[in-house]
């Protein structure tokens, strides 16, 4: 048969079955691929860390290691920058304002670009974490897969959800946490139709880095034991590390915001924050890397450092990892938050054994714990997934308890003092945050052009009241645009209540003319003004009609009952 | 609602030629001329199943200061008062992202490439998925500024094709120049095409048909006239015909120097 007669018809039956399927199970089957090549990138990442670290073993030892950080975020700004042209960023954010405003549509390149760039960060010894790269790899696979697929936005949503939870839970050897990250954080909604295709995603992704990496705790320990008065202290450290994660997001914006202006280029940037971190490890080694040794040294109580060096490097990790980051370095900030909170955690205890030698405190390790989960809920304002990446990551499910309440602590002292969490703070400011089923996500899905009201008479500036009045009879709206008789722009707007109180004395039908007494002050709206935008404006100005204006051309009016008739029939859509 | 064209601004020389050509195509089809001047050398483009990311050469970046009113006075001299798009939205913080709800784009040959190297016969990557991907047409105008004064559609039969034709149609009426169509069968039957025409009632569109049953296709559009604006589909058979036996209008566009109207798959006519 000839290849122009069998391809399309392949593509066709290939499509009627997608087609055909019942949407649940078309989601789970493709989730099933797209956490094959979740767990893949997250299992890649792993492999680059390994094989860059091994290559530079030999040069960490030498008078000149301090640079390796700038080389590493130096090459890792020029690859991302000037080789694959992206954005810089460690991508998360990308990743939710692809979920909330563009129906899940990530760029192909992004399935890998950040896996290189994160590994030369990384394993150069930059302060960030392998999270953040793979939970863009995984997204953009899923995302690209459903493209394959021809999926419709809403799916693409979920499977770019698939991507980043296979991802994280293939990472982190955690599962759970990996659904629940996806859709605490990435998604931002529970839904049972999202919810199962996830969950096979984590689970698949899982698997495929057990089979490679092995199965195995990241940071097993032997079993707590906490007192009652354990728990109670276990308050003062959801305190003390939401105050960090406050402090880390401060001086991780801060850093963005002030070195961006200090210096250019992109990779200069980065290889000066580099040089900066790799100083700093020139006295604390603990805040190089991801830190996930230093993590498991603290949870078996192996740490030596007293109070005041573990407070120190807890400091240090907070600083690096925003000059890392802040400076343009690829990465995430799950391992670090991981580090400092870990170190932070046993400063605490350290305190506490300080201030009150004679009673039996727990062990360093479970105040490690609780101030890794407490610092994870903070800084990411995501109290479940701290508690379940906890508890999967060092297979503590025993002191659950105490995870959850320096969790919820945690996370309610971080959105008091700093509301928006890192991840949705560049987004919150340009008004991009838009989760389903919200006011501003219904509002953006509104499109003024939709609304357009076209059955207005306009009149010229030259019309008198006399012959206004058959207009008026004839027409059911209130507002009549006015325009230049020459050259058709909109010059302003007769409201009936203008023209009523001239309305019963005939001696004035000559002499009022409309372009003497119509609004020129009324507020112009354009066809591609935000709808939040549109309504501000009605609320100010008192209005609940404005006209919409294009290149001087009246359009029509738009008015806030057609708006909240639309409003009402979206919220309905996306409810349902 | 008027009709919108968004034009990618240059501010060099041969800038200042593609957005004369944009102007011509607004004022000659009561098009509304929409400016972009970038900022940054990147931008993305959401369509309906794909993002394309747009890496501008630098020379797009000329003379910022002077930009805008180099555009204001080119659309000007055509009797066009242009609007310019400021980007709302941005992909990680610093992308700006371009709306694609335009009813018209003008791309030339390439966006990527420095415009030195931009000879006939090369189509960039970045254009050919924008063509792929966009609901619009896109123009890609001559190196060249030049008035074209006709319309002719190349008909191949394909569902793009029958989209090019009704686009022809539409633009006959708005600018009330000839159309005229043209064919090449490659040994197909005639009556294939008369079939796919009656099916789809764009007879009215067929006055002017010529049709070519002998000779290659590259000799034969030498009937082309040197002044019309070309109308044509472009990848309507699928990727795995297109990379078995490549594109017609790749192949076209490197024999025509006119400047043309491209059809894509998802573009709605």
């Amino acid at each position: 048969m000839p290849l122009k007669m069998t391809v399309p018809s392949l593509r066709l039956f290939l499509l009627r079955i997608i087609r055909h399927m019942d949407e649940r199970l078309l989601l789970v089957i493709i989730a099933a691929l797209v956490g094959v090549g979740g767990g893949l990138a997250a299992v890649i990442l792993d492999r680059l860390l390994f094989g860059i670290h091994h290559a530079l073993r030999a040069m960490q030892c030498r008078w000149y290691a301090f640079l390796l950080p700038a080389c590493g975020a130096a090459l890792s700004s020029f690859f991302l920058g000037y080789i694959m042209k992206e954005g810089a960023g460690h991508g998360v954010p990308e990743v939710i304002y692809s979920v909330c405003k563009r129906g899940g549509l990530l760029r192909l390149r992004s399935s890998f670009s950040r896996l290189i760039s994160g590994a030369l960060t990384i394993a150069t010894g930059g302060s960030a974490g392998p999270e953040a790269p793979v939970v863009i790899s995984g997204a953009s696979v899923g995302s690209n897969i459903a493209k394959v697929f021809s999926l419709n936005d809403r799916q693409r949503v979920t499977m770019v959800g698939c991507g980043a939870a296979s991802a994280i839970s293939a990472i982190f050897n955690a599962p759970i946490a990996g659904m629940i990250f996806a859709v605490e954080v990435i998604l931002g909604e529970w839904t049972p139709i999202n919810l199962i295709p996830i969950a096979i995603a984590s689970v698949i992704g899982t698997e495929v880095s057990r089979l490679v990496e092995g199965n195995h705790i990241r940071f097993s320990h032997h079993q707590f034991h906490a007192s009652l008065l354990d728990i109670g202290a276990a308050v003062g450290i959801a305190v003390l590390a939401g105050l960090s994660s406050v402090l880390f997001t401060r001086l991780l914006n801060g850093t963005i915001r002030k070195s961006r202006d200090l210096v250019s280029p992109d990779w200069l940037r980065a290889a000066m924050g580099g040089a900066c971190v790799g100083i700093l490890g020139l006295f604390l080694a603990s805040v190089l890397g991801e830190g996930y040794d230093v993590v498991s040294t603290v949870m078996a109580n192996e740490y030596q450092s007293g109070l005041l060096l573990a407070a120190l490097a807890t400091l240090a990790k907070i600083l690096a990892t925003s000059i890392t980051i802040g400076t343009g370095g690829s990465g995430g900030i799950f391992a670090p938050c991981l580090v400092f909170g870990s170190l932070g955690g046993l400063a605490y205890q350290r305190g506490l054994v300080f201030l009150w030698p004679s009673i039996p405190w727990a062990e360093g390790g479970f105040f490690a714990m609780l101030g890794m989960a407490a610092v994870m809920s903070g800084t990411l304002q995501a109290p479940l997934t701290g508690i379940f990446l906890i508890v999967e990551v060092t297979g503590s499910y025993e002191v659950v308890l105490p995870l959850i309440l320096v969790s919820a602590v945690s996370a309610t002292l971080c959105h008091y003092m700093e509301p928006v969490s890192f991840y949705y703070r560049d987004l919150v400011s340009q008004g991009q945050l838009l989760r389903p089923r919200t006011d501003g996500r219904l509002l953006a899905d509104l499109n003024i052009s939709e609304l357009v009201e076209r059955d207005c008479v306009v009149v010229d500036e030259d019309t008198s009241l006399r012959e206004m009045i058959p207009v008026v009879r004839q027409s059911s709206r209130d507002y009549f645009p006015v325009e230049d008789s020459k050259t058709g722009n909109f010059l302003g707007l007769i409201r009936l209540d203008d023209i009523r109180p001239y309305l019963f004395n005939a001696d004035l039908h000559d002499a009022v003319i409309m372009g003497e007494i119509m609004d020129v002050t009324v507020p112009r709206v354009s066809p591609f003004d935000d709808m939040k935008h549109v309504l501000d404006l009605m609320d100010q100005t008192h209005r609940w009609s404005l006209p919409v204006v294009q290149g001087n051309k009246f359009l029509g009016m738009v008015s806030k009952a057609t708006i909240l008739d639309r409003y009402r029939k979206e919220l309905i859509v996306q409810t349902y | 609602m008027e009709a919108q064209l968004i034009h990618v601004f240059r501010n060099t020389p041969f800038g200042r030629e593609t957005l004369l050509e944009s102007s011509y195509f607004c004022k000659t089809l009561g098009v509304e001329l929409v400016v972009y001047i970038p900022k940054t050398s990147k931008f993305l483009m959401y369509f309906e199943n794909d993002v394309v990311q747009v890496d501008l050469d630098r020379s797009y970046l000329t003379s910022p200061a002077s930009a805008r009113d180099h555009a204001a006075s080119i659309a000007q001299s055509a009797g066009l008062e242009p609007l310019f798009f400021e980007p709302k939205d941005f992909t990680a913080s610093t992308l700006p992202d371009i709306p694609t709800h335009f009813d018209y784009m003008c791309c030339p040959r390439s966006i990527v490439d420095l415009s030195s190297k931009i000879g006939l016969g090369y189509i960039g990557p970045r254009v050919r998925r924008i063509v792929q991907n966009a609901p619009f047409p896109v123009y890609i105008p001559n190196p060249v500024f030049k008035q074209w004064k006709s319309l002719a559609v190349l008909f191949g039969g394909s569902a793009n094709a029958v989209k090019a034709v009704r686009l022809g149609m539409t633009l006959r009426e708005l600018s009330g120049y000839p159309l005229q169509i043209f064919t090449q069968l490659d040994g197909d039957d005639r009556a294939k095409y008369d079939k796919v025409i009656e099916e789809r009632g764009i007879e009215e569109a067929f006055e002017k048909w010529t049709v070519f049953d002998s000779g290659k296709l590259k000799e034969n559009l030498y009937e082309v006239p040197h002044d019309a604006l070309v109308i044509m589909g472009a990848y309507g058979h699928g990727l795995i015909r297109q990379l078995a036996f490549g594109s017609k209008m790749e192949l076209i566009q490197t024999v025509l120097p006119n400047s043309m109207l491209i059809v894509g798959p998802y573009c709605t006519v």
